[in-house]
């Protein structure tokens, strides 16, 4: 183990040392990190054994451009956004990897956490380098945030004091929080590859208010309870945050003689009222098909059962394949105001359409 | 085992695995398998095939919390406890089977638990051997329970004797704002993220640079219905946000600060309403969303005004979902003598509606 000041230490020696596999602790932005190669599979499982942690938690990887970026992960909108408006800076945005870092850098799901460091001697390092490095703190797993060296070698053990190479000191560093972490992977599930649902004989109503939204529910129960019992019956929901799906699934359910009070089932991504006499779904938080066609989908058709789904569009390739078998109704719903910067929040009028497919 | 007993707890009520041991209200291990804590500090919940997931992990996280708690066999424990509800039926299902088969293989009783219970519960979990949360608590208390799938306040009268009083009518506090993050364009789950940017324009403006964006609080003037609702607030969130893009960084920590504000004035409004018209005492404060500092903040506020005394769970790692406190609440439940032995647990199945104010059919 070699410790230099920052003066002292050329960027080629560090460079070097990264090279050949080695572990390098030096200062960042937030908090003094550990870094390795993070292409080089030894380097990595060298530096999981000096923090002490369970091989499968990922390391957050630090890049010096966008460009570079890319070559690891796949951005999506949310992320180029956040990308120009926040990078470089204490930020990490996660996206789907591409499997080009050594084993054990990316999560168990491939997701991998990417870092433009606003600190200059890691940018030229990077750059010199041409490879991402892992970016994590130098501290081992479950010990305090380290500011100063010795923060780090009062807290480690001799064996893991032998895996450090080099140490850049640059003294106490100023007591910023570490960086911020932010998972973009969900929007790159917002999927485009779903058919998209075209109404076309279509009918259409204007809801002025949540009541309205409401009695449209109890209006389509109306006209579909026919199959009751006969068939099951999909209430398919399509719109943007805030629409009123969940509006809609409460005047149904009330239409129903359902006492039970109907809220949102985004985090529980299913409810169940009047003991599955309603059955409400959300896909909104789901990344794939699979996880829609886990909630037993199938037996509830064959089970004939009244089903109410939001963001149905997420899943509406796996909806349509029923669309013979049950009786689904989809229905779109839409704000009717013009984005414009002037108007304040706008009136609240939606425009409701359905059509069974 | 007299006073010192010690339980096996199993939460599979959503996304996490998760399984502690506890003796008293005392944590032995806590361990929770969730794709969430891979990445992102705290909050929001991760989507996942919940039932094969949780399949393949539970033998995993089992072992490694009796490990942990150098309890290396469940003989050595003395109940084993099981969130039933509410929750995702199919996964809470795992883990209901999973403590039968155990209570039935050891003969060690079962306590079934009430998810929501585990929350209001959580602020009196210890860290430490000396028991004083336990004998200073007095009643009725006010908990609030605040996660991305519950909203509630809740009169204890005692443990195990609850009230709920106000719940919510659409969308939970922390579901509200994880998806405010996501409008933003802050990935998901962004609840934590959002707490963040609100608290760089909160310094921002303490700085002298106001901001004020036209956003409601939810409810206003019809706090006497003792309701939550978090719906109104969204669309007006969405429509802000889809008027005023492109943003840049400044503006969308404004609006993060905005929103979680009103959101969270909605919150207080409530709780000052039921204290005026209660006597209570203390204050429990739980679920994903207590960790959220700004929150914390108004509360103890709120309790100081009161001269009530505010109880929080002793670390972050209790205020999302985790099984030590199932493990607690199960503690509280044997001390009352609710609990099932092995040939009786046929009875129980998934509740995934459960609600906390109410026994669930075989106690």
């Amino acid at each position: 183990m070699k410790i230099l000041t920052q003066k002292k230490t050329s960027i080629d020696e560090v460079v070097e040392t990264l090279k050949k596999g080695g572990l390098v602790i030096m200062p960042t932005e937030t908090l003094y990190g550990a870094f390795v190669d993070a292409t080089n599979p030894k380097a990595v499982k060298k530096l999981t054994q000096y923090k002490n942690r369970p091989f499968g938690k990922p390391y957050s990887v630090a890049v010096t451009t966008q460009k570079m970026a890319e070559k690891y992960v796949e951005l999506n909108e949310t992320a180029k956004n956040l990308y120009k408006t926040f990078l470089p800076g204490p930020m990490t945005i996660v996206s789907k990897g591409r499997h080009n870092v050594a084993n054990g850098v990316e999560s168990e799901t491939g997701s991998l956490g990417i870092r433009i460091p606003d600190y200059k001697l890691v940018t030229d390092i990077v750059k010199k380098l041409g490879k991402p490095l892992t970016a994590t703190s130098a501290n081992a797993s479950y010990k305090a945030r380290p500011y100063k060296v010795l923060d780090i070698l009062g807290n480690i053990s001799e064996k893991q004091k032998k895996l450090i190479d080099l140490i850049i000191d640059s003294g106490e560093l100023p007591h910023n929080e570490p960086s911020t972490v932010i998972d973009t992977i969900l929007d790159a599930s917002v999927v485009l590859r779903q058919g998209k649902i075209k109404l076309k004989g279509k009918n259409e109503v204007l809801s002025k208010s949540e009541e309205n939204t409401q009695n449209i529910g109890k209006e389509l129960w109306q006209k579909y309870e026919k199959y009751y019992g006969k068939r099951a019956i999909v209430f398919a929901l399509e719109g943007p945050m805030g629409a009123g799906k969940t509006q809609f699934t409460k005047g149904l359910a009330r239409a129903m003689g359902i006492n039970d009070e109907v809220v949102s089932p985004t985090y529980n991504l299913e409810e169940e009222y009047d003991k599955g006499k309603l059955l409400h779904i959300d896909a909104w938080r789901m990344l794939s098909d699979s996880e829609f066609v886990e909630l037993d989908f199938a037996k509830k058709i064959t089970d004939k059962s009244i089903i109410s789904i939001e963001w149905a569009d997420k899943v509406s390739d796996e909806i349509r394949k029923y669309s013979e078998e049950a009786i689904v109704v989809w229905i779109k719903i839409i704000y009717l105001s013009r984005r414009s910067k002037t108007k304040k929040g706008g009136d609240n009028e939606r425009l409701i359409s359905w059509e069974t497919i | 085992m007299g006073n010192n007993i010690k339980i096996l707890a199993i939460d599979t009520s959503c996304d996490e695995t998760a399984a502690a041991v506890t003796e008293k209200n005392r944590v032995l291990s806590n361990i929770i398998w969730s794709q969430a804590s891979m990445h992102a500090k705290w909050g929001g919940v991760y989507p996942s095939l919940a039932k094969r997931a949780h399949q393949e992990r539970i033998d995993w996280v089992i072992n490694k919390a009796l490990g942990t708690s150098h309890q290396s066999l469940v003989t050595d424990v003395d109940a084993i406890a099981v969130t039933v509800g509410p929750g995702l039926a199919i996964a809470l299902e795992v883990g209901i089977n999973y403590a039968k088969e155990l209570s039935k293989k050891y003969n060690k009783p079962l306590i079934t638990v009430n998810h929501v219970e585990g929350h209001l519960l959580s602020p009196l979990t210890s860290s430490n051997t000396k028991d004083q949360r336990l004998k200073t608590n007095v009643f009725p208390s006010l908990a609030f329970v605040a996660s991305g799938s519950t909203t509630q306040l809740i009169l204890v009268k005692k443990i195990g004797d609850y009230k709920i009083l106000a719940t919510t009518v659409d969308d939970a506090l922390g579901e509200a704002l994880d998806k405010a993050a996501r409008m933003l364009g802050l990935g998901y789950p962004g609840g934590a993220v959002l707490e963040k940017m609100a608290r760089l324009a909160a310094k921002r403006a303490r700085d002298g640079s106001p901001n004020s964006y036209p956003l409601p609080i939810p409810m206003m003037g019809k706090e006497d219905r003792l309701q939550f609702s978090y719906s109104g607030l969204k669309t007006a969130m969405y429509k802000l946000v889809e008027s005023q893009k492109p943003l840049n960084s400044d503006e969308i920590e404004n609006l993060s600060e905005t929103f979680q504000d009103r959101a969270f004035q909605h919150a207080e409004k409530l709780i000052k309403k039921i204290l005026n018209k209660y006597s209570i005492r203390e204050l429990y404060f739980g679920g994903g969303v207590s960790a959220n500092i700004n929150l914390r903040k108004r509360i103890r506020k709120i309790c100081k005004q009161n001269n009530i005394k505010l109880r929080l769970p002793y670390s972050k790692k209790l205020c999302t979902d985790n099984a030590v406190m199932i493990g607690v609440a199960a503690f509280y439940k044997f001390k009352r003598n609710i609990f099932l032995k092995p040939e009786q647990t046929v009875l129980v199945e998934r509740f995934p509606r459960a609600k906390v104010d109410e026994k669930f059919p075989w106690e």
